[in-house]
């Protein structure tokens, strides 16, 4: 990596030199410049400049006022929430939440993936992606309601384990069972949705090391664990790192959608916070500046784990 | 050269005459109101009621609904928005939001117009104590909405109590158990109680009967402590459990929504409830126009006694129930004398009528003795029209100057009889009324926490009323609700407290 960098120095130049001979690039190529214009323009007038709107995380923000007529109270919601001794409950409830996806979910397209590698009859393969792809369009209000009808206590799934077992599991109104059901619903609605990006890097290997593994008599398992998994490495570990961007991220409409007064409690996650105070409570300030927290945190993340993915001889992101 | 002037001499004479036809068009007043569930939906055109009102007063309403189940989150999200409604209903006006917002100067300043007379006279005959109680730092910026006092109370079906054997009237704790247990018994698949996933009212309604306070109380010392520290608290809900262990509430009450309240009772799924005493004759209604209902199928009860034999009442609201704001953003100076003239005409009697109850011949008919009221063979045909022209726009309704209805609604049959025990017992409840202290103060925590915090309280009280959890892990619950914020929230307000009475 460090030699990368030498190297980009070497080509470039540094400091003074290396302005003047982009300026020079810049200007030789100025038509293929040019075609970079339109993103770059995208990329100011919708990201760069809605960026503004942070500063009403250090303000008490009133809408007839303005973001400039808001009162300023630097670092008042930031110092609230740390006094706020629950606040290592939202913190908890999201990491665990985020660390069963990251153990459960994560790993469930790759197999999914895999599996459909291994199809040989490609019309039935395409017929069968086709239909795994179906959940990710439904609502999670939908998925909710139908968990609702199939777990709820008089669906079918509570009759038939109270029937097994003998006792009854309030699937939808028990704190054990919540993340167990918020992780099942999204296994089930994005599992298929996640195998693309690893379908597409499938496509990649080179069917030749498969036929060279063949004639040297490896089976099926062996051919799958030394070329196909080798071959979309790169792409997990980019894959896990813009997950680890997100592990704060847990989305609150499937969690409010969720909870009830009996399972509330694991329920309180960061994204919920925010919802309860910027839309609930209209808190908008207060709401900013846990969401600015939460994104400072996750570049963090992202960073760190793409150095870490550097060290550990990966490509990683860039 | 030429040719382009032309086209734009011409473009420009065109705007002129269409900025022109404008002026004769109505005055267009957009409101946000919030909006209850009905089987058929509102119609917003060619809507006779909508028709009327432009008619009589020249200004065009356009009517943005809100559902009440989420109401205050399309409240918030609309005082933020850039193009808000002219006019927003708040349900609750002692909201941090609108105070907030209010000193941030979102709101017209209404002060002057209350104590104009000469212009707004149905506005200045409102009740002022109520304008002062809900203005910030001295300026009020909403009308109003004027509720009975206090409204909230216990109904049952009647005709499901007598079949039961309980043919009395509740006049005491006692008889309230007798009757809630008979009710229970009914069979397995109905269920006494009819509890849903808003669970404040109800528990208020038991808590407050057995002696607690309104959300917070004032000790001997002149102290402010939460309602949950009176043994009465506990007390009620013990009631609610033992019901919930007899099979007297549906096990499943914390997951049903609020929109789906009323059809339990229409489906004869429960018998009682403790909430709104309105409700009472509004369901007798529906079991009249839906159900073909002649005799009268609820009872509101009245004053419940304790066994020392006090009484005391949650009342469900101060007189009031939120109120009408002015967005600046959407109003002109210029325009706002004109949406000031539309809210005098809404509390003036031609306005209270026709918000309240509609047209007649589309939702009524006028008898011989001048009072409103449904012909039997046309109860169907005007339900309809209702929830197609009028139901929720009574939402409008603020009613300040008290009613002014005109022609008023006819006394006799089982709902205009509820209808009439309502006025009756509103009277009659009025003194035992239970008020919350803090109502008008202020706290911080309250302010950021409050949403966090208040569902430590009401979600233990559901666990506990569904047997989750011990005495203990509910005592637990409210040690916990102390040391995230409680007992900061309670000293906060008991210096606010203090403060407003020296």
């Amino acid at each position: 990596m460090t030699t990368k960098a030498a190297e980009r120095r070497a080509v470039h130049g540094t400091g003074k030199v290396y302005w003047r001979r982009l300026g020079a690039e810049v200007r030789r190529d100025k038509w293929l410049y040019l075609l970079l214009l339109p993103g770059f323009i995208y990329f100011i007038v919708f990201k760069y400049l809605p960026m503004f709107g942070i500063v009403i995380a250090f303000e008490n923000y009133v809408p007839a006022s303005g973001v400039l007529g808001s009162q300023w109270v630097g670092f008042k919601w930031f110092e609230s929430f740390f006094g706020f001794p629950a606040w290592t409950r939202y913190l908890t409830n999201t990491l665990i939440l985020s660390l069963m996806n990251i153990v459960f979910f994560f790993p469930a397209p790759i197999i999914l993936a895999l599996l459909l590698n291994e199809m040989m009859n490609l019309r039935y393969k395409k017929l069968l992606q086709t239909l795994l792809y179906v959940p990710h369009f439904i609502s999670i209000v939908i998925v909710v309601s139908i968990t609702f009808v199939m777990f709820g206590p008089s669906g079918i799934v509570f009759k038939l384990t109270e029937q097994v077992l003998g006792r009854s599991i309030n699937y939808m109104g028990s704190p054990d069972t919540f993340r167990w059901m918020i992780i099942g619903q999204t296994i089930w609605k994005e599992t298929g949705w996640g195998t693309i990006i690893f379908l597409a890097a499938l496509t990649n290997v080179d069917t030749q090391l498969y036929e060279a593994a063949m004639v040297d008599g490896a089976g099926r398992m062996r051919r799958l664990w030394h070329i196909t998994l080798p071959a979309i490495r790169s792409t997990i570990v980019l894959m896990l790192i813009l997950r680890m961007g997100s592990v704060l991220d847990t989305g609150y409409d499937h969690l409010i959608l969720m909870a009830n007064p009996l399972n509330r409690k694991v329920s309180q996650t960061l994204d919920v916070f925010v919802y309860e105070q910027g839309i609930k409570s209209g808190q908008f300030s207060y709401a900013s500046a846990i969401g600015l927290m939460k994104s400072i945190v996750s570049v963090t993340l992202v960073l760190a784990s793409n150095k870490i993915a550097h060290l550990m001889g990966e490509q990683g992101l860039y | 050269m030429k040719k382009l002037f032309s086209l734009l001499l011409a473009l420009a004479m065109l705007f002129s005459m269409m900025s022109f036809a404008a002026a004769d068009e109505p005055f267009e007043i957009s409101v946000l109101l919030p909006e209850f569930p009905a089987d058929i939906d509102f119609v917003m055109t060619d809507n006779p009621v909508l028709n009327k009102i432009q008619e009589l007063t020249g200004v065009k309403l356009n009517i943005q609904w809100g559902p009440n189940s989420t109401y205050s989150e399309i409240f918030s999200t609309t005082l933020a928005d850039a193009n808000p409604p002219m006019l927003v209903s708040a349900t609750n006006a002692r909201d941090p939001q609108v105070t907030n917002s209010a000193r941030g100067g979102t709101f017209w300043d209404l002060t002057d117009a209350v104590n104009d007379a000469e212009n707004y006279p149905y506005l200045a005959a409102g009740n002022h104590s109520i304008y002062n109680s809900i203005s910030v730092d001295g300026h009020l910026y909403g009308i109003y909405r004027s509720r009975a006092f206090p409204r909230g109370g216990i109904y049952y079906r009647l005709d499901v109590a007598k079949e039961a054997g309980f043919d009395r009237e509740v006049k005491t704790i006692d008889d309230l158990t007798e009757l809630a247990e008979k009710l229970a018994a009914v069979s397995d698949d109905t269920y006494a109680l009819n509890m849903c996933s808003y669970t404040d009212g109800t528990i208020k309604v038991i808590t407050v009967a057995m002696g607690a306070p309104n959300t917070w109380g004032v000790d001997e010392n002149g102290d402010i402590y939460p309602a949950h520290k009176s043994p009465a608290y506990l007390e009620g809900l013990n009631w609610l459990r033992h019901l919930y262990e007899i099979g007297g509430i549906d096990p499943n009450f914390a997951q049903i929504s609020t929109s789906e309240w009323d059809n339990i009772e229409r489906t004869g799924k429960a018998f009682m409830r403790f909430d709104c005493l309105d409700n009472a004759h509004r369901q007798q209604e529906w079991f009249e126009n839906n159900a073909q209902a002649t005799e009268q199928l609820f009872q509101s009860v009245g004053p419940v006694a304790k066994a020392d034999g006090s009484i005391s009442v949650w009342p469900q609201n101060e007189g009031f129930a939120g109120e009408i704001l002015v967005m600046k953003k959407a109003v002109s100076e210029e325009d706002l004398p004109k949406v000031l003239k539309f809210l005098d005409w809404c509390n003036s009697p031609e306005g209270q009528t026709i918000i309240n109850a509609g047209l007649e011949g589309l939702t009524y008919d006028v008898d011989a003795d001048g009072f409103r009221y449904v012909p039997e063979e046309k109860s169907e045909e005007y339900s309809k029209n209702s929830q197609m022209y009028h139901n929720n726009v009574n939402q409008l309704g603020m009613g300040v100057p008290g009613n002014l209805e005109n022609p008023k609604a006819r006394v006799n049959r089982g709902y205009t009889q509820l209808r009439q025990r309502y006025e009756d017992l509103n009277v009659e409840l009025a003194p035992y009324a239970v008020l919350n202290p803090c109502a008008g103060l202020a706290s911080e925590t309250q302010v950021n926490f409050g949403a966090q915090l208040d569902p430590i309280i009401s979600d233990a009280a559901v666990q506990y009323i569904a047997g989750l959890i011990s005495e203990d892990e509910l005592r637990a619950a409210w040690d916990e609700w102390a040391d995230m914020g409680g007992d900061k929230m309670t000293a906060e307000y008991n210096e606010a407290y203090h403060a407003a009475h020296q």
